[in-house]
């Protein structure tokens, strides 16, 4: 690896440890440790990204071989890292939300001088890219099980960042237990695999799963599936999601949605289809089903929210879903033996995991920025933000459009590259199974649907209308750099969205190394204006187009508002308000007004609960005092969690009566397993 | 199939004269369905100039979300309709998106119709986008399976070859897949033009208004670009139904018989289906809010049968 | 009409009627006035009642033709008619709340409804007129069962066994060779005409005693 692309990626690695290091120097002058370690994080990662991007689009990539990075001196543990094509591409949504995140972060972070350490924030998030960069580039099973946890470490040091909140203390803690139990499945999953193929490297790992036993290769499906489906935040693992991500401070919640929780899927990709192999059909059938269910249930959720924040992180576990769709299509592709179609599938999973790291990161900068600003992350509390931080309003509107699957931007393109995969999946098999096929795109439309509404909610309630207290009536624009970084993610959502074609120059090293080289289609058209599926006079979409096609059709209105409407003024007046004496705040709609027919409809799954309390002198007609609560029910916590919990701890207090304290016991004990053991032996 | 700026500028002029037309109709054959003598099917057209020619008001609150909601309404919808086979079967903008690309553009102007009617701070504004995006998330599914379930036979989402597909003997057309998929189309239909018995287009009590709701700040010529914009996806979706359930007529080819023929049976098709619309209109009452999912769930139902007749009559 | 032959249309136009006899069953599962869940029990066996016409033209079968009429006689004119008398005596139109709402019943319709075409996939491979409509049969056996217990008016229990009823005719118009033979056929349907009036006038004493038609009443009667 000794090419451009090593040199720069050698270099970013080496500016992450300086810049952590910088951070922790600088422990006492903030604004020196926000601009080292940040700054430094900011170069590194454009040293990465130009890394990766090269070995992509020049082809280096799938021919990098191991390289070592230390020496070590214990057995089966190496250093080794390595570029391919799948690494490099998740080297380059790292480096992306890297790059625009850091610097985001030398603005965001001035809010934090004299309340909290700068330095240990700057030093932590720089761990954490670091550790995330080497997650996506370890080629050893111990090397990849270390990064994995200074990931997971360094990432529970910064969502109890501010841990003078017990709300953030627990999130923390629930955060790391479900970080561990996963780690605990990807090391069994590891050893699994190290039994069959003798030795822990990846390459060794390569189509491991076609010599495997049938009941061996579904443990290591089942054990990865729900080790990397904890990271991701698969339904029902999710449960430390809604906690962690909102309490953490804003760029660090951007980071984990947009990186941390990628990582599960690089690691499910990495799994089920470079090391195991031909799947059976369950396999895809469950991921499929997972996916779906995850995707309809994220979204629900997000709906009942009003903490901008967490209806965030709802909408993470949706995409998540959303991803994990085509992943699952593309292994029933697989195992039906139909390779072209499972590369459609993959490549709308991959570009669908770019995309929403990018717009999901771009909301979160936007939420942090309407924090900062108005200091509560409640949106009933605001409104009428568009006037005040307009630019920030801006962009959070770019990166709901884009949530939301509408045309032009980039999640309607992933979605339309995940809709043709699963209509034509209908027509490879003959058995029932292929029913699922049809009404996952149903429950797929559903979910584009309700993430519009909930969208709509979230910024017309936010930024629209006018503001529902003093804070956000006296909330100013965010710094210029944390504009700047959100532009930089805006730009990329747009071009994300409007030149496909260009971007999946980059996507087919990754399909060639997983499925194999000649998929046999190419999925552009007309000059890369229009991109086409792989079935002969398939569907055609063109974002490009269709924005030119607006521009050209503006005049229409243009002329016929010079035709008839020359002359006409414009008067501002108060909104309509059956006349009255003007509309107060309280008088408009609320986020939870907003959800209520949702909220009614699906009351089955959400049985929700409402609570009035009136308190009145004389007559309950004219109160003095209401108190309205609503409630939704958490199922995942009351009926999977909280028995399950009640469950280990039972188990654990009979289990305790083994420790009697005494010394004779405890011999007893050793002395009894020594038995067994001889016995064992004999 | 490169789009041909002839093609592409009749068919606008063509979508944006009927819009109003159909709109007309409608409204005068419920008239005198109910025995009244109704306004003329003309009136749309006058209404639309008044429009353009009135000064606006525009609400205190409001900020450029308000001001750009009733463009990007109105140019969605145009650009839905081109994607839309009319009266050739090659629509002019078939290359640049399918069914998918209609439905996608046409949910880009719902969500910023729905802003706009959050941005004036008006209670009746709020409740009316969150009913119709409501609405238009539980009506998502149905529409979407009956929609596979014809790409699924036909093979593709481009619109100019579902066309083509459902061509052929005419008692094909009796086939259940087809039968059922058009009446969950159908219902899905009213529920986006906002007909009774999902939303009432005439009535003027704030508090049962789903789409007119979201309008009441407008006024002037951005009124005039939101009525003409709902009134031209009101014919995008009864084109595409028309078109894609029952392509008697449509022209194959731009030659001058095979075009008057085309143009006058689309036009009776769109008349046809708007009568259907106004006997439901007038027949049926409008449901409750929380009836509604029971009636989009019928759609649903029905189109998912429709999907497994693909294989269970085979 | 191009490249049509009159097997193909008949064919399909069996397969149309089929398939709308299996969506009026579906609306009979939300259905709540019950003078309209009659009418469509009516529409359902007019339909029948054209399959099995369009069976006997096709096959030169005139007892078919006998059977179709005897439908109509019986279960379009003059059961509806019956029924109808009977729900305007007790003056009661509407079904109470029923077991399963509306959307969670829909739903186990259609998963019936591919129950039924798993059950019937072994025999489609027959060469017959009508021989898809089996799986329409078994969905309307096992939805018309799923009906009884879910709705609690005597009379839409009532319904729902005519429409069980339909679904067995259904199965022997479309499959046996020619119909079964006419005296069976004769027997089945004055045995249900009995069962219906026996009925009819049942509920008239159940509703006397309790003053309501809700089924679960009956349970008072235990000892």
């Amino acid at each position: 690896m000794d090419n451009p692309c090593s040199t720069f990626l050698h270099l970013s690695l080496l500016l992450y440890v300086v810049g952590a290091v910088a951070g922790l120097l600088f422990l006492g002058r903030p604004r020196l440790a926000n601009l080292f370690s940040f700054g430094f994080a900011t170069v590194a990662a454009l040293c990465q990204g130009l890394s990766c991007l090269m070995a992509l689009v020049g082809g280096t990539a799938a021919t990098n071989a191991s390289a070592r990075l230390i020496p070590s001196m214990v057995p089966y543990v190496e250093f080794t890292v390595r570029q391919d094509p799948l690494g490099a591409f998740f080297g380059i949504i790292v480096s992306l939300l890297g790059l625009a995140l850091s610097i985001y972060s030398l603005g965001y972070a001035r809010g934090f001088y004299g309340r909290k350490n700068v330095g240990v924030l700057g030093s932590f998030f720089n761990v954490l890219l670091l550790s995330t960069t080497l997650v996506f580039l370890a080629d050893n099973a111990f090397f990849f099980l270390m990064t994995w946890e200074v990931m997971a470490l360094s990432a529970y040091c910064l969502v109890s960042y501010e841990h003078e909140q017990e709300e953030t203390r627990k999130a923390g803690v629930l955060y790391f237990i479900m970080s561990h139990i996963g780690t605990g499945c990807l090391i069994l999953g590891f050893l699994l695999l190290f039994q069959s193929s003798g030795s822990y490297s990846f390459a060794s790992f390569h189509a491991l799963g076609n010599t495997m036993e049938p009941a061996h290769r579904n443990a290591v499906f089942l054990v990865f599936l729900i080790g990397f489906g904890v990271k991701a935040g698969i339904v029902p693992l999710h449960i430390w999601l809604p906690a962690a991500h909102p309490v953490a401070p804003s760029n660090v919640s951007a980071l984990m949605s947009g990186v941390l929780i990628k990582t599960g899927i690089y690691g499910l990709t990495r799994v089920f289809f470079d090391f195991l192999g031909t799947p059976p059909n369950w396999w895809g059938v469950t991921v499929l089903a997972i996916g779906t269910i995850s995707a309809v249930l994220g979204v629900l959720y997000a709906l009942m929210e009003h903490d901008l924040k967490r209806l965030l992180a709802y909408h993470s576990i949706e995409n998540i879903g959303i991803i994990l769709m085509g992943l699952g299509a593309a292994l029933m592709f697989l195992h039906t033996g139909h390779p072209t179609l499972a590369g459609l599938a993959l490549i709308a999973g991959l570009y669908h995991t770019i995309n929403h790291a990018v717009f999901k990161a771009l909301l979160f900068l936007g939420a942090g920025a309407v924090l900062h600003s108005t200091h509560t992350r409640n949106m009933e509390e605001m409104g009428g933000l568009i006037k005040r931080m307009p630019w920030t309003a801006f962009f959070f509107l770019i990166g709901a459009i884009a949530i939301s699957a509408l045309p032009p931007l980039n999640g309607f393109v992933s979605e339309w590259l995940t809709y043709q995969s699963l209509l034509q999946g209908f027509g490879t098999t003959e058995s029932l199974i292929r029913l699922m096929f049809p009404l996952s795109g149903a429950m797929l439309a559903l979910t584009g649907a309700l993430a519009a509404a909930c969208f709509v909610k979230a910024f017309g309630i936010t930024f629209l209308a006018q503001p529902r207290s003093q804070h956000a009536a006296h909330a100013h624009e965010a710094a210029p750099t944390m504009l700047l970084g959100q532009g930089i993610l805006t730009v990329t959502c747009v071009f994300l969205g409007l030149f496909p074609t260009v971007f999946l120059r980059v996507l087919y090293p990754v399909t060639e190394q997983l499925l194999g080289p000649n998929l046999g289609w190419d999925l552009s058209r007309a000059n890369g204006l229009v991109l086409q599926t792989t079935a002969d006079h398939g569907g055609t979409i063109s974002t490009l187009g269709m924005v030119l096609m607006a521009v050209c059709l503006l005049p229409i209105p243009a002329v016929l508002w010079v035709f008839f409407g020359r002359g006409t003024k414009v008067r501002i007046g108060p909104t309509w308000d059956c006349g009255q004496r003007g509309l107060t705040p309280q008088m408009e709609y609320t986020a939870t007004g907003f959800s209520k027919p949702i909220r009614m409809i699906f009351k089955a799954l959400f049985r929700p609960r409402r609570e009035v309390q009136r308190e009145y002198d004389f007559s309950p007609y004219f109160a003095t005092n209401i108190r309205f609560e609503a409630h939704v029910e958490e199922v995942f916590q009351t009926r999977i969690y909280r028995p399950l919990n009640r469950l280990v701890l039972r188990a654990s207090r009979r289990m305790r009566a083994l420790q009697a304290g005494s010394i004779q016991a405890y011999l007893i004990y050793i002395f009894i397993t020594l038995l067994v053991l001889l016995l064992f032996a004999l | 199939m490169k789009p041909d700026p002839v093609a592409i500028a009749i068919q606008t002029a063509l979508l944006l004269l009927i819009a109003p037309l159909i709109s007309g109709c409608i409204k005068n054959w419920k008239a005198k369905l109910q025995t009244r003598r109704g306004p003329r099917i003309w009136q749309p057209y006058f209404d639309l100039a008044k429009f353009l020619r009135k000064d606006m008001v525009i609400s205190e609150h409001a900020s450029w979300i308000f001001s750009a909601a009733p463009y990007v309404i109105f140019l969605s919808s145009l650009l839905a309709g081109l994607m839309v086979p009319m009266v050739v079967a090659q629509a002019p903008l078939s290359l640049y998106g399918g069914v998918l690309g209609v439905i996608g553009l046409l949910a880009l102007g719902r969500f910023f119709l729905a802003l706009g009617g959050l941005d004036p701070a008006s209670a009746f504004g709020g409740m009316g986008s969150s009913r119709e995006m409501t609405i238009a998330a539980i009506a998502e599914p149905a529409m979407m399976l009956a929609i596979f379930t014809v790409a699924i036979t036909a093979g593709s989402t481009d619109l100019s070859q579902i066309v083509h597909s459902s061509g052929g003997p005419l008692w094909k057309l009796l086939d259940p897949t087809h039968v059922m998929a058009f009446a969950a189309l159908f219902i899905v239909l009213l529920a986006e033009s906002c007909r009774i018995p999902v939303d009432n287009p005439a009535t003027h009590l704030e508090l049962t208004m789903i789409h007119e709701a979201m309008l009441l700040e407008y006024s002037g010529r951005y009124l005039a670009f939101m009525e003409w914009g709902a009134a031209i996806k009101q014919v995008v979706l009864l084109t595409l139904l028309a078109n894609v359930f029952f392509p008697i007529g449509i022209a194959q080819d731009t030659s001058f018989p095979m075009l008057a023929v085309g143009s006058a049976a689309y036009l009776l098709k769109l008349l046809a289906l708007a009568a259907a619309v106004v006997l439901v209109e007038t027949t049926n009452a409008k449901l409750r809010l929380f009836r509604v999912p029971d009636l989009l769930s019928a759609s649903f139902v029905l189109a998912t049968l429709a999907l497994m007749s693909t294989f269970l009559f085979h | 009409m191009n490249n049509a032959s009159p097997a193909d249309l008949g064919a399909q136009l069996i397969t149309l009627m089929a398939a709308l006899m299996l969506v009026t069953q579906l609306l009979l599962a939300v259905q709540k006035m019950l003078l309209t869940s009659i009418r469509l029990f009516a529409i359902q066996s007019l339909l029948l009642a054209g399959i099995a016409a369009i069976v006997a033209y096709f096959h030169n079968a005139s007892h078919v033709y006998i059977v179709a009429l005897l439908t109509i006689v019986g279960k379009v004119l003059f059961l509806p008619w019956l029924l109808d008398r009977q729900v305007r005596r007790v003056r009661i139109v509407q079904e109470i709340e029923p077991l399963l709402n509306a959307p969670t019943s829909m739903l186990i319709c259609g998963g019936l409804t591919l129950l039924g075409y798993v059950v019937a996939r072994p025999f489609t491979t027959l060469d017959r007129l009508g021989n898809n409509t089996l799986a329409v049969a078994v969905t309307l056996l096992l939805t018309g069962f799923f009906l009884m217990f879910n709705r609690r008016k005597a009379i839409s229990q009532v319904l729902a066994l005519l429409t069980v009823e339909n679904g067995v005719m259904l199965a022997a118009v479309a499959l046996t060779t020619y119909g079964m033979p006419l005296v069976v056929e004769l027997g089945i349907f004055f045995d249900v005409m009995v069962a219906v009036m026996v009925l009819g006038i049942l509920v008239y004493r159940i509703r006397d005693t309790f003053a309501s038609m809700d089924v679960s009443k009956l349970s008072q009667l235990k000892g």
